[in-house]
């Protein structure tokens, strides 16, 4: 070993020796410290001890006292310790019987129990825990639980305790409470009118479908819940009349925060809306506002086109030639319209509030008014005329038409009156009636004057023709032969005359229809005519239909058929005469025909065979009265006449009767 | 045996009369024609009862009191409404024909335009009157 190595290592030694001595020291300093600290330690833990004791004691003052139910229970759910509230609560007492909670559970809460108490076991805690007991009773509560896991001082669980609060009557009112809160959704939600309610920022807390409708938002309402709609009034501007003013006025509502009810807001496609800002405030607090939007189109439609209406009413009522008159139920005047007080002569001042039959007296018949009056009380309307005295004492005849008068509850409150001045219409009638009278009268003055006249007329002719023959037969045999010729064309002209003076008769009296109505079988007619005609027997008449039965006077229709067929014999120039009469029946009328094969009437003359006095041919028994009498009783049945020729091969005369005149006739 | 009549004639036409008078002499017939040329005086000739007509001829169309007003007081006389009245007329008005039989009358007869045709039907009328039995007065 070298000495350095010596050294060394006796220096080593040194040092080590050194530190030891130190370390020693320090060890000294630390027991010392350290038995200070034990020394401290032990006071402070018997000060802990005490501490815990008390802290302990007061705990368990608390539980017992707690107002909630509590109760502690081993891991197996034996419940080890509860306080008076809980055996209230429960209805068991453990100090006379065993208890475990698993006996408390309400069936459906079952499942949510066990896994809370598994949370419980896991966490060492839950909180919160909401479910139904069931009491000894039976009674079924609703609790909530906070339980926590007790543990032992080497942190092993030994136990579990928990506060039970019965919450049944929250839970019964919280029940009710949302009951009538998913009313008032459902409510809101189908309100007629659109909603919205915003909290204080901006974010929707609640809408409904009719909002979404009215803004043209197509989400269902729910959606819109929770969103921001700070810019939706920017968003929708477009749908309204004037959309700067709408978001000014949008401003304006937030900025002032005051209610503003059933403000117009007119949208562009002429929709009326009505809108309710109401702010919500809690308090002083501001907690949002609510926008209720309502559409009012119709409803102004409806006021508009009533007031219209009204104007309109109003406007005839007032300038109607027709009196007005509305009166209550005691017969006092209401109301007056313009013409009521020009035709009564009162002014509508002097008449409003009077008693109408005070100033407007009746004449005779107050019996009738009184009646009518009655009936109209009762809800009938009717019409009469009366006749009375108007402010100038001058008697009037009026047609009033009465209808009661009803309030809104369908109650008769009085009558409304329309009157009508008849006076002149009255007098007119009576006129027309004498005018009737001595028109009547004229006409059978006219139709004797006829028959006067023909007399006076004829006489003469009987006279010459018996002083001819007179001077023929005085003169028998001095007479040459150009005289005797002479004097036969005097007895043909009186004959002509004669007949001419007979068919005026006939034409003056055919011009009208007496009141002989009867049914005239127009088959007999003819049978009889053709017994009465003369015929030659070369001509033959035939009918070829069976003729109907009209109403009428029978010989007029016997003069028509008898003028049409003795012309179509006279007018016979063939070998064969034929003298056809048929008929076709039309809806409204009758169609004759008298169809011949003679001699024919050229077209020119056709419109003038039925003029007066226009015969074609000269003969003595032609007197060119005939048609125009036919004429004249087809004008009187409303029928026309026409015909249909042909030079030298016939001429067939068509005629019709009107099937309803014929009808109406009958009265 | 025909009986000769007494014939009272209303008419006021003088030609009338005299076609009445002619026929009776034409005819050679043995009856008594009176002539009374209004009602007034036809009334007048019938005051005398004692010499009442048989017949009576009556114009229908004559001045003042017309044929019709005369039957109607005929009618009502007790003393002369037995006295068988024909009508000799121009009229063949329905009214006429029918107001008259309504009063009372024993015929109707239409005066016939031609002078033959009278004769034939006053020769039967009065044929016919004068073989009935009437009132003797």
């Amino acid at each position: 070993m070298s000495q350095s190595q010596i050294d060394i290592l006796q220096r080593t030694l040194k040092r080590e020796k050194a530190a030891r001595k130190a370390a020693e020291k320090i060890l000294e300093d630390k027991s010392r410290e350290l038995y200070l600290v034990s020394q401290e330690l032990h006071v402070s833990n018997e000060k802990l001890q005490d501490l815990l004791n008390e802290k302990s004691s007061q705990l368990k003052g608390v539980f017992n006292n707690i107002l909630d139910a509590y109760l502690v229970m081993n891991l197996k759910g034996h419940v080890l310790e509860m306080n008076d509230a809980a055996k209230d609560l429960f209805g068991y007492d453990i100090d006379h019987e065993r208890l475990n909670v698993v006996n408390l559970i309400y069936m459906d809460d079952e499942e949510y129990a066990f896994n809370s108490f598994f949370e419980l076991s896991e966490k060492g805690f839950f909180s919160n825990y909401t479910a139904r007991v069931v009491t000894k009773t039976k009674e079924v509560k609703w609790v909530q639980i906070n339980a926590s896991i007790i543990y032992d001082t080497d942190n092993n669980p030994i136990a579990a305790q928990g506060i039970i609060r019965d919450i049944t009557e929250d839970k019964e009112d919280e029940d009710l409470l949302k009951q009538s809160t998913n009313r008032l959704s459902s409510l809101i939600l189908n309100l007629d009118s659109g909603v919205l309610l915003e909290d204080e920022n901006s974010t929707i807390v609640l809408t409904n479908t009719k909002f979404c409708e009215l803004f043209k938002i197509p989400v269902l309402p729910d959606l819109l819940i929770g969103q921001d709609c700070s810019d939706s009034a920017e968003n929708c501007k477009h749908l309204f009349q004037d959309p700067e003013y709408f978001i000014a006025r949008i401003d304006e509502l937030l900025k002032n925060k005051k209610q503003v009810l059933a403000e117009e807001v007119l949208m562009a496609d002429g929709t009326i809306l009505e809108r309710d800002f109401i702010p919500i405030l809690k308090g002083n607090e501001y907690n949002g506002h609510l926008w209720a939007y309502k559409d009012i189109s119709l409803k102004r439609k409806y006021r508009e086109s009533l007031e219209t209406q009204k104007n309109k009413y109003s406007n005839i009522i007032a300038n109607m030639n027709l009196g007005l008159v509305e009166s209550n139920k005691d017969g006092e005047i209401l109301l007056v319209n313009q013409s009521l007080c020009e035709m009564s002569g009162y002014s509508a001042d002097e008449l409003v509030g009077k008693r109408i039959n005070k100033l407007l007296p009746y004449i005779g018949g107050q019996k009738i008014i009184d009646q009518q009056k009655e009936k109209r009380l009762k809800g009938e309307s009717n019409s009469y005329e009366i006749k009375l005295k108007n402010k100038n004492r001058k008697v009037k005849n009026w047609l009033i038409s009465g209808a009661p008068n009803y309030n809104l509850k369908g109650e008769v409150v009085g009558s409304i009156g329309i009157c009508l001045d008849i006076t002149d219409i009255k007098k007119l009638e009576k006129q027309k009636e004498k005018i009737l009278k001595e028109l009547e009268k004229s006409n059978n003055e006219l139709h004797e004057y006829a028959h006067i006249v023909s007399h006076d007329l004829k006489s003469p002719l009987r006279s010459i023709n018996a002083l001819t023959s007179w001077i023929k037969s005085d003169n028998e045999g001095k007479l040459d032969e150009m005289t005797l010729q002479n004097f036969d064309l005097i007895e043909t002209t009186l004959e002509k005359m004669e007949q001419l003076i007979s068919d005026i008769l006939l034409y003056s009296s055919a011009g009208s229809l007496t009141n002989e109505k009867e049914e005239v079988d127009l088959n007999i007619v003819l049978d009889d005519l053709k017994k009465i005609l003369y015929k030659p027997n070369h001509i033959s008449i035939e009918v070829l239909n069976k003729l109907p039965v009209l109403n009428g006077e029978k010989i007029k229709f016997q003069q028509v058929f008898q003028n049409l067929m003795s012309n179509a014999i006279k007018f016979s120039n063939k070998e064969k005469g034929i003298v056809e009469i048929d008929v076709k029946e039309n809806k409204s009328f009758y169609q004759f025909s008298v169809k011949d094969n003679g001699i024919g009437i050229e077209k020119k003359f056709h419109d003038k065979i039925f003029k007066i006095f226009h015969s074609l041919q000269e003969s003595k028994e032609s007197t060119g009265i005939g048609l125009s009498i036919v004429k004249k009783i087809v004008d009187l049945y409303k029928g026309e006449i026409w015909i249909e020729s042909e030079l030298n091969k016939g001429t067939t005369f068509y005629f019709t009767i009107k099937k309803s005149i014929n009808e109406n006739s009958t009265t | 045996m025909k009986k000769s009549l007494n014939v009272l004639l209303i008419e006021d036409n003088t030609i009338e009369i005299m076609k009445m008078n002619r026929t009776i002499s034409l005819l050679k017939l043995d009856h008594k024609i009176t002539e009374a040329k209004t009602a007034d005086e036809a009334l007048k000739i019938l005051e005398k009862k004692d010499s009442l007509p048989d017949i009576i001829f009556l114009d229908l169309n004559m001045p003042k009191i017309s044929g019709i007003e005369f039957l109607s007081i005929l009618k009502k006389d007790e003393d002369l409404h037995h006295i068988p009245t024909m009508i000799l007329t121009t009229s063949n008005n329905k009214k006429d024909v029918l107001d008259c039989y309504k009063i009372g009358i024993s015929g109707y007869i239409l005066k016939p335009l031609k002078y033959e045709d009278y004769v034939a039907k006053i020769e039967s009328a009065l044929n016919y009157w004068s073989i009935n039995e009437l009132k003797i007065s």
